[in-house]
């Protein structure tokens, strides 16, 4: 049976470990660990491998949820993970220094992904920090020249988390039925 | 006011943007509201961590600065600093009170009674500013461009949480629900190709049009402006991309799906506010964003219909996907979305393409051109090239799977 998986990515602190736990089906497989470097300043603990949900599918299939890790030493790692996947999320944390950059980062490594399958962009901590803007957002993307969906996510709220996958499928094949 | 019932208002150093945050919260909570985070210059008195990588330059320079305005240092070691109270981490609420306690009194207010007794703050008054703590280079290593790049400071804005209906999650509204909640039109069949042209509406003619014109108008004024309406007043805040009303959903919905009568628009009239007049005693959970409530009173005035600046025959764009985890979903919106956001069709052409009733594009396109997220694409080549089929994913079997699995798991 074939491996099915969305990748979920974003800085340390995004939600990543939260998001996949508000859609798994199963409790989540966490590896968070003492942070010990840039991390520290952000979180007490980090996730230092990988975050790890399935969705159970009709038909006994099943959805594999993989949270990159946020620390830009396990980036050998990000490649691996991508391969076979059918899209992305990724989340941004909008109390951060600067979010666009994160942004940007995220969108140039998984550059060639994001052109073979889609992405979707959930902007957390909105409710702390309001700005910038999701418009902003829309404005920042205008320049690279994409069109993805972005959307406040309050990453425990399975609703948001839901719907963010939900516009990653449709901007896949906008033809699929409700 | 009554500044004795007041909070303290501090403004915290040294701290990254997830201790900020922290502190405000634990300031907010378990503190019991006794001290508020502002910005440094409203502040009455500072909250430094000294364990910081450079708390002894902003506390030195704060201290030049303003030297009269108290200091509060939290620090893991024992410190000893001049005309500062200083707090041991991990901070206990009592000795936070404490301080904040004294630092309120040498300010000359009188100091909020809170259950926790607090215990005296130890205040030192003789030894010069000690280094920060040994880990200091360690800190440095590892953020080293900590003290070059400005933190990105907010104020923890204590109301903004009890902001219910501006946070609350989005509303998915089914077809089965669809006429209930949004309403049908009586004399047109909106779905019938043959009708379509009499499937408009004008939003000038309904609350829209008016709440669309005082926003506009607030915001080029970037002026708190109140639009009165006979009914019950709405206050617009450009700054924070909020709307204020006092009513309920069903009141609103009633108000909103029908034509403003003859005798309510010459009551209709757009005042500014001033900002003390404005929040003043606003119930905080009945401030929703701009963008959500011009979304919603654009569904229930559209009715499935749509905006009559729109001309049926021509495609429409959509210049980037509406934030709809904070918007009424109305159905197969997400695919209208995904669909119109590769390039402009015509309203036909959308129903047509997606298989779904057009009543559904309709409504979708009168919300998104409220907010001038959709509009009649004007380019020639838009009207000139055919519009292409859409081309189904190789995945499209697993796509539906995931997809109603994920529509099945309720929030």
């Amino acid at each position: 049976m074939s491996q099915y998986k969305i990748i979920f990515t974003g800085p340390v602190g995004a939600g990543k470990t939260t998001a996949i736990n508000s859609i798994s089906d199963v409790p989540p497989i966490k590896t968070d660990a003492s942070a010990s470097d840039m991390t520290k300043s952000r979180k007490a603990s980090t996730t230092v491998a990988l975050d790890y949900g399935v969705m159970n599918l009709s038909g006994g299939e099943k959805l594999h949820l993989y949270g990159t890790p946020g620390q830009e030493r396990f980036d050998f790692m990000w490649d691996i993970l991508v391969t076979g996947g059918i899209g992305l999320v990724l989340l941004l944390d909008n109390t951060r220094a600067d979010p666009f950059q994160d942004m940007k980062f995220f969108l140039d490594t998984f550059d060639k992904f994001i052109t073979d399958t889609a992405v979707a962009i959930g902007v957390t901590q909105m409710d702390l920090s309001g700005k910038p803007t999701i418009d902003d957002y829309h404005l920042q993307l205008k320049v690279l020249g994409i069109k993805p969906p972005v959307f406040a996510v309050d990453a425990r709220v399975k609703s948001d988390v839901s719907l963010l996958v939900q516009s990653l499928l449709y901007t896949l094949d906008p033809g699929l039925e409700e | 006011m009554d500044k004795s019932k007041s909070p303290l208002k501090v403004a915290l150093h040294g701290m990254d943007g997830r201790s900020y945050k922290m502190m405000a919260m634990y300031l907010q909570g378990p503190c019991k509201g006794v001290a508020v985070v502002v910005n440094d210059n409203n502040a009455e008195c500072d909250i430094f961590d000294a364990d910081a990588f450079n708390a002894e330059k902003l506390l030195n320079e704060r201290l030049q600065k303003s030297p009269h305005r108290p200091v509060i240092v939290i620090s893991l070691t024992d410190r000893k600093l001049e005309n500062v109270l200083y707090v041991k981490k991990p901070v206990k609420i009592e000795d936070m009170v404490a301080a904040l306690s004294q630092a309120k009194k040498s300010l000359g207010l009188p100091a909020k009674q809170t259950s926790t007794q607090p215990a005296p703050a130890t205040v030192n008054r003789s030894v010069p500013i000690t280094p920060v703590s040994t880990d200091t280079h360690k800190t440095n290593d590892i953020q080293p461009t900590a003290d070059k790049q400005a933190l990105k400071k907010f104020v923890l804005d204590t109301d903004e949480q009890k902001k219910t209906s501006k946070h609350q999650a989005a509303m998915l509204l089914s077809e089965q629900g669809f006429g209930a909640f949004i309403g049908n039109v009586v004399g047109v069949d909106v779905n019938d190709p043959k009708q379509f042209a009499k499937a408009t509406y004008n939003p000038k003619e309904y609350f829209q049009g008016y709440v669309e014109s005082a926003i506009r108008l607030s915001y080029e004024k970037a002026q708190i402006r109140q639009l009165n309406s006979g009914w019950s007043p709405l206050v617009i805040f450009p700054h924070s991309n909020e709307v204020w009303l006092d009513a309920d959903e069903k009141q609103l919905r009633a108000f909103a799906g029908l034509p403003i009568s003859s005798s309510l628009v010459g009551k209709m009239s757009i005042t500014p506010l001033s900002l003390e007049s404005a929040v003043m005693n606003e119930a905080l959970e009945k401030f929703h964003s701009v963008d959500a409530f011009l979304w919603k009173i654009a569904c229930w005035a559209s009715k499935g219909r749509y905006p009559g600046n729109i001309d049926i025959r021509h495609p429409v764009y959509l210049k980037n996907w509406p934030n709809f985890t904070r918007l009424l979903v109305t159905p197969h919106a997400l695919r209208i979305s995904a669909l119109l956001i590769q390039g402009p069709r015509t309203l036909g052409n959308i129903a047509e393409v997606l298989n779904v009733k057009p009543q559904y594009v309709f409504v979708f396109v009168s919300a998104a051109s409220s907010l001038g997220l959709a509009g009649q694409a004007k380019r020639e080549v838009d009207v000139l090239v055919h519009t292409p089929d859409i081309k189904p994913n190789k995945n499209q079997g697993l796509l539906s799977r995931i997809l109603s699995t994920l529509r099945g798991k309720k929030g």
